[in-house]
């Protein structure tokens, strides 16, 4: 016959077992009845605990082509060191300028994930979090946004969003901390994008991938969404 | 074969195979970035090791003979992957305050304050212990598949969830006076 420091030994390592055995324990005793209760009401919060949310955001996986053969190999091979030696160069060329533009164009590169492109727009509650966080909201037209999360930036957390537009997904992260004085134009590692400043309410970084837009698109666009956004506060 | 799909190789099939699983990993993916994230207790390194662990199980897809043992295939590649990720690089010792208060929007419960205190504690349970709790409670292992996946006998399993849930209990307050000495 089962024990209490049995029993509540084997309930506390599965609170849901069925062993037939401690069913008859607890069926025959209030206090470890009382205990297993206890047990699982702990239980219910520590499951809701480990259901962290989890961005809304679709899956891309660059998956591997087949491999090129033969001298067209060595091309290839070519190819890509010299385009490695390019972006080292413009690296190297854009390193005393570092600055805002180069962190979010850094920030972009860490989650190409984001770029999707899609009708698919996130949960209502999701953009609502992530946008209230900085006291902000979108208009209705400002588009379907596919991606939206609070991002670490600079020591802060900021809304990060992909809105679709007819020029393709473009990317948005609101810099409520980040005040420029005048726009400023970038193009860097194959993004081209603007920085614009929002009085009172620090900037508006504005991102596409360079084969989607010309610096006139993203002007555009960046005044589009300086328009979308109703603040809060 | 329930995975045939996964690895046509003509071109047609081949795309079709790629967008098969693509819809694989998507329907996964909340739950293999809440495991890597309690496996990690940081957002960031676990979406990296989702990914990456995505890419590996893309090349190794024809390993995976039944599609409906995906997710228990996919925990075990993010398992490795993230110890990978401790061979490569060496981290820096872990400070679980700095760790909690850099979650904290992850770990925030919206309603209600007491989940806040579980999650909180699990950042803080040794990984010993969560990593079992959170294959059993999560992702709904029985302790026979915690033992085959983390290399336990089934008796160090069962002290592992059983110590678990005493630590946990014990940092959110709850009443311990009936329970067990370990």
């Amino acid at each position: 016959m089962m024990d209490h420091t049995q029993y509540r030994s084997a309930i506390m390592a599965d609170p849901h077992d069925p062993d037939p055995d401690l069913r008859a324990h607890r069926a025959a005793c209030a206090e470890c009845r009382a205990f297993t209760e206890q047990l699982l009401r702990f239980e219910a919060r520590l499951e809701r605990a480990l259901l962290v949310d989890i961005p809304t955001q679709a899956v891309v996986l660059p998956f591997a082509r087949k491999g090129v053969q033969g001298p067209r190999r060595w091309l290839a091979l070519a190819a890509s060191l010299l385009l490695a030696l390019v972006i080292a160069a413009g690296v190297w060329l854009t390193l005393p300028q570092r600055s805002l533009a180069a962190a979010v164009v850094a920030h972009m590169a860490g989650e190409p994930d984001a770029w999707q492109l899609t009708d698919v727009p996130v949960p209502d509650a999701d953009l609502k979090a992530v946008l209230e966080d900085s006291k902000l909201r979108l208009k209705p037209d400002a588009g379907v946004v596919s991606y939206a999360s609070s991002c670490a930036f600079r020591g802060h957390k900021v809304p990060h969003l992909v809105v679709q537009t007819p020029s393709g997904p473009v990317t948005v992260m609101v810099l409520v901390h980040e005040a420029v004085r005048n726009p400023k134009q970038f193009d860097e590692q194959g993004y081209r994008g603007t920085i614009v400043p929002v009085p009172g309410h620090g900037s508006i970084a504005v991102l596409m991938r360079d084969h989607d837009s010309g610096s006139a698109d993203v002007a555009r666009i960046a005044a589009r969404v300086d328009d979308s956004i109703v603040w809060t506060r | 074969m329930p995975g045939a799909d996964l690895y046509m190789n003509d071109e047609v099939g081949g795309n079709q195979s790629r967008a098969r699983f693509q819809a694989l990993c998507q329907s996964l993916r909340p739950d293999l970035l809440r495991f890597a994230f309690w496996l990690s207790r940081d957002r960031a390194l676990a979406e990296d090791v989702v990914q990456e662990s995505m890419l590996r199980a893309w090349k190794a897809r024809d390993s995976l003979l039944d599609e409906t043992a995906a997710k228990p295939w996919l925990l075990t590649i993010i398992r490795r992957e993230y110890a990978r990720t401790f061979e490569r690089k060496r981290f820096p010792t872990v400070d679980v305050d700095e760790l909690v208060a850099k979650e904290e929007p992850m770990l925030a419960a919206a309603e209600e304050q007491n989940i806040s205190d579980v999650r909180a504690a699990l950042m803080k349970l040794p990984d010993d212990y969560r990593e079992p709790l959170v294959l059993q409670v999560l992702m709904g292992y029985s302790t026979a598949e915690i033992a085959r996946e983390l290399a336990l006998s089934g008796p160090a399993v069962l002290t592992r969830l059983f110590r678990a849930r005493q630590l946990l209990r014990a940092a959110c307050g709850e009443d311990l006076s009936l329970d067990p000495q370990a």
